[in-house]
């Protein structure tokens, strides 16, 4: 259509043109005339004036039309731009309101597209920032350290325990190069991690020991690769504290090994002695006799022990049935001093009491009580020469309602830096090995009945060549009663 | 084979009391100590033929009373043998490094006690011999 416009337009300036040079030559040639006689195209010039004056009218038409549609489309832009209205429409049939129509639909559908496209990407990134909060969250809330790197070597994230374990902030240190935020100390945790990210192999595992509060600890660390298609884009570090679970499985393995070797040490004797009477190796009956009694006594001393380990341990777990009573402490060292007297006598070792008669009452598990004071006046006796003496002593604080009981001995003392493992399990004093022999679970027993089970507490006072002081201190009845 | 001179060592005296026991039935000659550096002392003074000694003693513990034997030169060549209550107390590279001749694990058996100081002995024996 816009093709058609164009020609009669031409058409129409061809004609105006032609037809005004006619009449300008028509003109010319009626001047010459003048001058010489009559003209004989007058009809002709103006004819085509008239040709000419249409053809002017004509162009100006198209003209103006073409203005009008091209003043339409600026306007129509114009209100598109400043969001007015979203729409392009030229009206009309013309060739030219149809391309224009066209192109802008086309333009339209295109713009559309676009539009959902970018819906859908800003989907997307609200989604990944979402998804990017999420694991920042589980990041930061993890007690493991956590160490992200890009494939520049820079820290992406690092979380809290991550900063405390190498000593950076966790905001100013992100975006730094990994070796320079971890420092020289920690070049072998930064040469792991560009060992992991070279050999792109997921979960790289390594035992590492760092400092933490001047402390040595180990950490499980785990390093994997982040992969973009084919390339190592970073790696995570993930450091877990692995101190205290190497700590109970070595306390594990010490305990078992301790155990099986104070169970072996009784059942050696059984089984030798069982074995030299079965053999007839036992010639006389005072030697038969004197074999059944070491037997019996090693029997006795494989039940204790067994007794001892599973008492502590029902204590440590709680399963153990305690019995509370009001008890009177006065009594029970009494009994308890006469079980051990024959012990005492054969070391040839004297044991006296200082204890008052009343305000000794304590709310307590009587057997369990008697296990403890039997444990500290035998532990005294066993450590102290012969011509010594052992003294137990009960001392009471009424205004802080708490009875202190004491054991004290002439014994062989023991060294300072030894005190503080004395309750421990297993336990045992080098040096005084020689006077006694033990199991080192006695004074873990007394410890685990006196603070456990009666909130009570333990304590010790030594001297090498002096002698010891072993005791613990309970809640009176009445103040255990009043506080219940 | 009698007459020949065992050193026991053990913390437990009913251990000593029966192995001495078993051994003087048959024709052995027996001394002992209560712990390592004990048992060093007598080694020193006694020459024993044999040791028989525990892993874990007071004062000196057995491993430490064997590289203290190995050190010595006129006690580097008395064959010791281990008794202990802890059966991976010792590897068998560092038997080997001790030269240690037989390792029992207690609760042990006084026949086999026997049996092998007499193997040992033996085998002694046949290499002066020889």
């Amino acid at each position: 259509m816009l093709k058609t416009q164009r020609s009669l337009a031409w058409v129409a300036v061809t004609v105006a043109v032609a037809s005004t040079g006619v009449a300008v030559w028509a003109q010319l040639q009626d001047l010459g005339n003048t001058a010489g006689g009559r003209s004989p195209v007058i009809g002709l010039r103006l004819a085509l004036y008239a040709v000419g004056a249409v053809g002017v009218i004509f162009v100006a038409f198209a003209y103006f039309r073409l203005a009008g549609q091209v003043t339409s489309i600026a306007r129509q832009l114009a209100s598109a731009t400043s969001g007015a209205s979203h729409e392009v429409t030229l009206e009309g049939t013309d060739e030219l309101s149809m391309a224009v129509n066209a192109c802008v639909a086309d333009r339209e559908t295109t713009l559309r597209q676009y539009c959902g496209e970018l819906d859908e990407l800003r989907l997307q990134v609200r989604l990944a920032e979402r998804q990017k909060r999420h694991t920042e969250a589980i990041i930061y809330s993890l007690r493991d350290a956590v160490v992200v790197i890009d494939d520049q070597d820079r820290l992406v994230v690092a979380n809290e325990p991550a900063a405390r374990l190498f000593g950076f902030g966790t905001v100013e240190a992100c975006g730094g190069p990994v070796a320079q935020v971890c420092g020289d100390k920690h070049r072998d945790f930064v040469e792991f991690l560009h060992q992991s990210a070279q050999s792109g192999v997921e979960g790289t595992r390594r035992e590492m020991e760092f400092v933490l509060a001047d402390q040595p600890h180990v950490f499980d660390t785990i390093v994997s690769c982040v992969y973009e298609g084919q390339k190592v884009s970073g790696v995570v570090a993930v450091l877990h504290d692995i101190t205290r679970e190497k700590e109970v499985s070595q306390m594990k393995n010490d305990f078992v090994s301790h155990v099986s070797h104070e169970l072996k040490t009784p059942l050696a004797s059984i089984t030798a002695y069982s074995e030299m009477l079965v053999d007839g190796e036992a010639g006389d009956e005072a030697t038969r006799k004197e074999f059944y009694e070491i037997i019996q006594n090693q029997a006795q001393r494989l039940n204790r022990l067994i007794e001892d380990i599973l008492n502590i341990s029902r204590i440590e777990s709680g399963l153990i049935k305690v019995s509370k009573e009001p008890v009177s402490l006065a009594i029970l060292i009494e009994q308890q001093m006469s079980m051990i007297q024959k012990y005492a006598e054969e070391k040839n070792i004297t044991v006296s009491r200082q204890t008052p008669i009343i305000f000794d009452q304590v709310h307590a598990d009587k057997d369990m009580l008697s296990q403890v004071i039997v444990n500290l006046l035998s532990n005294a006796i066993k450590y102290t020469p012969s011509g010594g003496a052992v003294r137990i002593a009960t001392e009471v604080d009424e205004a802080a309602g708490r009875v202190k009981v004491s054991v004290t001995d002439t014994g062989v003392g023991i060294p300072e830096e030894e005190l503080g493992h004395l309750f421990g399990k297993f336990y045992r004093v080098a040096a005084n090995n020689k006077h006694a022999k033990g199991t080192g679970l006695g004074l873990n027993l007394v410890k685990q009945i006196v603070e456990k089970v009666h909130n009570g507490h333990v304590f010790v006072t030594s001297k090498v060549g002096v002698g010891s002081t072993f005791g613990f201190e309970l809640p009176l009845a009445a103040t255990e009663m009043a506080t219940a | 084979m009698t007459g020949n001179k065992v050193l026991i060592a053990d913390d437990e005296i009913h251990i000593i009391h029966v192995v001495a026991i078993k051994l003087r039935n048959n024709g052995y000659d027996v001394i002992s100590a209560n712990n390592g550096a004990e048992a060093y002392d007598i080694a020193c003074a006694e020459h024993p033929d044999i040791i028989v000694t525990d892993f874990q003693m007071p004062l000196m513990t057995g491993i430490e009373l064997i590289e203290k034997l190995r050190a010595g030169e006129a006690t580097r060549n008395i064959p010791v043998i281990l008794l202990t209550a802890r059966s991976f107390a010792i590897s068998q590279e560092q038997q080997a490094a001790l030269n240690v001749s037989a390792c029992l694990s207690k609760p042990f058996s006084p026949k086999e006690l026997l049996k092998s100081i007499q193997d040992i002995l033996y085998q002694r024996e046949l290499a002066v011999t020889n």
